[in-house]
């Protein structure tokens, strides 16, 4: 299984898109510390959990599109024509499907660790700061639940259906357009700019109100439930034929 | 190693019935040729026969176990080339079989990759990354990953296509060497390729076996039904199935079989060609009236 997951990684992380990946991301993060974060949000200083939970709420929708990307390693046409050898190996589907879905998360892990590491350096190059174990509460709330939530929903809509991962894409940048309650504000990144202000002081310490936790506790249940429960390759265990046909179509 | 296919249909959930009450017996060592023409259910017989699709009716015994009991067991043993499968560009050829390895449960796989890498003559292309290889070369990873273990069963579906002349040849002999000790089931369109090399032979036709024998009892099914005329006039073909046109300075050669041969055409040795042409004609012709 170690095997299996050295060579998804491989696979995942070693090509052109990838690097572009990482490229636009690490380019635009800087956009965003350099124009939007340095000047701190609601009133907080750049430095504080609010400003840097802002710049990561940025950063989400494009960890969001790769997190997605990796899963079309496995859910692509290319994939499935591929999956008629794998699926005749002998190995436990739930252990290959395991192996493949640590590598994506390691994939999605390493993209996140990426802006937080460039947030590092902004930090440490433009305020001499270093105190992160402030941040690392906005990093968790921003961070792990949609990205988990989009493997495991990813993982279930790539297999119904390959082409409905790009369509799942685009969600992020939709959701900033929808009338969502205050308690969604961490979807579409209101709620770093929007919460602190109604705490009624000036550079308030880091909170996260009941509503907006329970939501995020949910995406992330959510997102480990469909991870657990996802299916297993493009068909492995017996089929009805239904899906050969669909593949003829 | 030794398959029963009892009883067995296979109805698409689209109504389509692509294998009807199916029995045939496969016992290794054997190089079993599976001949029919496009859709006749070859491809659908052999994805039951590596579980990646379940009969709506019927039992697959392997080794005496029914195949959704010990299908871990079955694909422990075996190797499988599909008609039409993808592999990952990403990797190297090397890499790709390592991966495949993995998957199989092989321990310490290096010297099983290098013996069937030298085994598709794929040595030099061994470190090249997969999608700069030709389509024959694709087709060649695809027959390694299948002898990858030394699998007790073998299933290829269209093995050699792709394959230039000299790696057919090539190939058909690899395959013959395999059935030596195992069971290898060849499915394909070239009769050339299962008359050099299968002791048995399953023809099939619209989800049904028309025979299942070996070569030779096959081609002695079609003796008396192959002959040979000059063609001269135009409505000479009525009830002849003309199996082969050659243009000579006198004219035009004519072979063909039919149920019964005209007062003109000469009686001639059938070929395996002949007497595979003949059962699907025949078979065509019952089945219309």
């Amino acid at each position: 299984m170690g095997k299996i997951f050295r060579y998804e990684c491989r696979r995942l992380l070693w090509n052109k898109f990838f690097a572009g990946l990482l490229l636009v991301l690490l380019f635009y993060g800087w956009q965003v510390l350099t124009g939007v974060t340095i000047l701190g949000v609601s009133h907080t200083a750049p430095f504080s959990p609010w400003s840097f939970g802002d710049y990561l709420s940025r950063m989400v929708p494009l960890l969001w599109i790769g997190s997605l990307f990796f899963l079309t390693f496995f859910t692509s046409g290319k994939a499935r024509r591929a999956a008629v050898l794998t699926d005749a190996a002998p190995m436990e589907p739930r252990r290959y499907a395991l192996a493949r879905c640590a590598a994506a998360l390691a994939g999605a892990a390493l993209l996140a660790l990426a802006c937080l590491a460039e947030a590092a350096v902004f930090y440490g190059w433009y305020f001499d700061w270093y105190g992160w174990e402030e941040l690392a509460l906005p990093a968790l709330a921003a961070l792990v639940p949609p990205l988990l939530f989009a493997l495991g929903s990813g993982w279930l809509l790539g297999w119904l259906r390959p082409w409905l991962v790009y369509v799942w894409m685009l969600v992020p940048f939709a959701l900033p357009a929808l009338p969502l309650p205050e308690a969604l504000g961490l979807w579409d990144g209101s709620f770093f700019t929007a919460y602190p202000l109604t705490l009624g002081a000036l550079d308030p310490a880091f909170s996260l109100p009941g509503g907006a936790a329970a939501a995020q506790g949910a995406l992330l249940l959510a997102g480990a439930g469909l991870l657990a429960l996802r299916p297993v390759g493009s068909g492995t265990g017996r089929r009805t034929g239904g899906e050969e046909i669909a593949r003829e179509k | 190693m030794e398959i029963a296919i009892e009883n067995v249909s296979m109805t698409y959930p689209n109504g389509k019935q692509a294998l009807r009450e199916l029995d045939l017996e496969l016992k290794s060592p054997s190089l079993v040729g599976l001949l029919g023409p496009n859709g006749a259910g070859k491809s659908t017989l052999m994805k039951l026969l590596v579980s990646a699709l379940a009969p709506t009716a019927g039992t697959i015994l392997a080794d005496g176990q029914p195949l959704e009991k010990a299908e871990r067991q079955l694909k422990a043993r075996l190797g499988y080339l599909p008609q039409d499968f993808g592999l990952f560009d990403e990797l190297t050829v090397t890499q790709f079989l390592d991966y495949m390895a993995a998957l199989k449960g092989l321990r310490g796989p290096q010297a099983a990759i290098r013996e069937v890498i030298r085994a598709v003559n794929l040595e030099e292309k061994a470190r090249a990354r997969i999608r700069t290889l030709s389509g024959g070369q694709r087709q060649r990873v695809g027959i390694a990953q299948a002898l990858l273990g030394d699998p007790a069963f073998l299933i290829f579906d269209e093995p050699t296509v792709g394959l230039d002349p000299e790696e057919r040849i090539h190939f058909r002999n690899l395959f013959s060497r395999a059935a030596q000790d195992r069971l290898v089931l060849l499915s394909t369109h070239i009769i050339e390729d299962v008359q050099s090399v299968c002791d048995q032979l399953v023809v099939m036709d619209h989800g049904q076996i028309l025979f299942a024998g070996t070569p030779e009892a096959l081609i002695q099914s079609a003796a008396g039904h192959v002959g040979v005329f000059w063609e001269r006039e135009a409505g000479q073909e009525a009830g002849l199935h003309i199996t082969a046109r050659v243009n000579t300075g006198r004219g035009v050669r004519c072979r063909a079989v039919a149920d019964t041969l005209p007062a003109y055409a000469q009686p001639s040795e059938p070929s395996l060609e002949d007497a595979y042409l003949y059962l699907i004609h025949l078979h065509s012709k019952e089945a219309a009236l």
